[in-house]
């Protein structure tokens, strides 16, 4: 069964240790505790998988900070990469 | 008490190697520094392409670097070669030098008169120095004469993961135990500004981090004015990207990971000694050669460097210890990587993984080769300019 990291125990993202087909069921360990999340999409190794609900300009934490906000709602499961997360810090223009 | 074997210097830290240094204020004396070292045995040069033609802060920098490196604890005496009429003046390097207690000497070639005499003058007053250090034994130091440095380059998706945070542990535990250990790359730090600030131990350190910060932001800002790829969005690769790396402050993130969890004492400007024990921040840009060589001038006798893609650079007379953690690499480049941290990834703990690692640091600082150093490579000295 493909594993996931949750760094730190406030995180709402995990990375993935394998690469995940949709559908398909993970094993999140974390410090704290280890849960099991349905992928609902393809996700590559080290990619990120949502472990919540994330509305629209929710904050997106890794390592225990935010990393950027969601752009729109992403469900549980998804994969959350360029397309779906946004960071004011570090834009091009 | 944890403990390594090194070599005891008349002021500061020891040393975890006993070499004699040839280095010359100038690249002039290149050759001549470079055949000394050639001729005799237990020594290392270090030819760079600096040291005239240079003014302010880009002269001062050069300085600097030399001076620190000149005094690192790693050698135990230092052969200083000029050419006699170069801007940065041989004799200067020489003094920073003997103020630190060590025994130095100094060859200027127009006064020797040629190449040959220089050289010859030089190999005798190096060999003079060998048998001097290789006198001296191993005695017994704790863990709190240690001063890390950190570093990362070749950055992949295990990086965050499993090699830094393997790396932030032992850092964690030298620091606790009394030692020191500098983290740099300021170009990476963008974005996880305020993170840092507020590991500061006071408000006028905190306030000193988001100054360089924002000061590299300017530069990287103006180096990248008139290029396609505008200054932030180039600090984040395709290959990152493509690693799962989303944004500025995820990376930066990912890199601090490997100064651990320490309070930050302070700002180091680049070629400055470390100031006692703690977790330090030195001002110098990610690239490899270039931060590995400010952290040596500031006086880390060892840099634990961390890779996922992987990289055989090393220093000559520091040892540059590589930690992955991505076990392919490490399989394919088993000859140049010292540790794979990457069991992390299959379910072990931090802490097993540190443990393992700081164990190797210390073997390291006893004696113990790092890969890098068995091979001999030795292209991360590199004086940074403005």
């Amino acid at each position: 069964m493909p594993r996931a990291l949750k760094i730190n125990p406030r995180d709402n993202v995990a990375v993935v240790l394998n690469d995940v087909q949709s559908g398909e069921e993970v094993v999140v360990n974390g410090e704290e505790e280890t849960i099991r999340l349905t992928a609902r999409e393809e996700i590559a190794f080290g990619h990120k998988i949502a472990l919540i609900p994330l509305e629209a300009d929710q904050p997106v934490i890794k390592y225990g900070e935010e990393i950027g906000r969601a752009r729109v709602a992403i469900p549980a499961g998804n994969w959350i990469h360029l397309h779906n997360l946004y960071c004011q810090r570090g834009r091009g223009d | 008490m944890e403990t390594f074997m090194g070599y005891r210097r008349p002021r500061g830290l020891p040393g975890v190697r006993n070499l004699v240094a040839v280095i010359p204020s100038v690249f002039c004396a290149n050759t001549v520094a470079r055949q000394i070292s050639d001729r005799v045995a237990g020594t290392v040069s270090f030819c760079h392409p600096v040291g005239c033609s240079q003014v302010g802060l880009d002269l001062e920098l050069t300085a600097r670097a030399l001076k620190g490196l000149g005094r690192h604890p790693n050698f135990y005496g230092v052969v200083v070669v000029g050419l006699g009429c170069e801007r940065f003046r041989a004799r200067e390097l020489a003094e920073s030098i003997a103020e630190a207690g060590k025994p130095v000497e100094l060859v200027i070639i127009q006064e020797e008169g040629d190449t040959l005499k220089a050289v010859d003058k030089g190999a005798r007053l190096a060999a003079k120095l060998v048998e001097e250090a290789a006198r001296q034994p191993r005695e017994e130091f704790p863990l709190s004469q240690l001063c890390l440095g950190l570093k990362c380059g070749g950055t992949d998706a295990t990086s965050g993961l499993a090699a830094n945070p393997s790396l932030g542990w032992v850092a964690d535990r030298i620091v606790e135990a009394g030692g020191a250990a500098i983290f740099t790359e300021v170009t990476e730090l963008l974005g996880a500004e305020h993170i840092l600030a507020r590991r500061a131990v006071n408000p006028q350190v905190a306030g000193a981090i988001m100054a360089t910060i924002a000061d590299m932001e300017t530069r990287l800002q103006a180096a990248t004015a008139s290029c396609g790829i505008q200054n932030r969005s180039a600090l984040i690769s395709p290959g990152n990207e493509d690693g799962g790396v989303t944004t500025v402050v995820e990376k930066a993130l990912g890199g601090i990971h490997k100064a651990g969890r320490s309070p930050i004492r302070g700002v180091l400007a680049y070629g400055e000694e470390v100031k006692g024990p703690g977790l330090y921040l030195l001002d110098c840009a990610g690239h490899d050669g270039e931060a590995v060589t400010g952290l040596v001038a500031s006086g880390c006798q060892i840099v634990a460097f961390t890779t996922g893609r992987g990289t055989p650079t090393g220093f000559s007379g520091v040892p540059v210890v590589k930690i992955t953690g991505n076990s392919a690499t490490f399989q394919r480049m088993q000859f140049n990587i010292d540790f794979n941290a990457g069991g992390v990834i299959e379910g072990l703990s931090i802490a097993g993984a540190g443990s393992e690692l700081l164990r190797l640091i210390k073997r390291v600082a006893s004696g113990e080769p790092a890969r890098a150093e068995l091979l001999q490579h030795n292209e991360l000295f590199c004086v940074t300019r403005v």
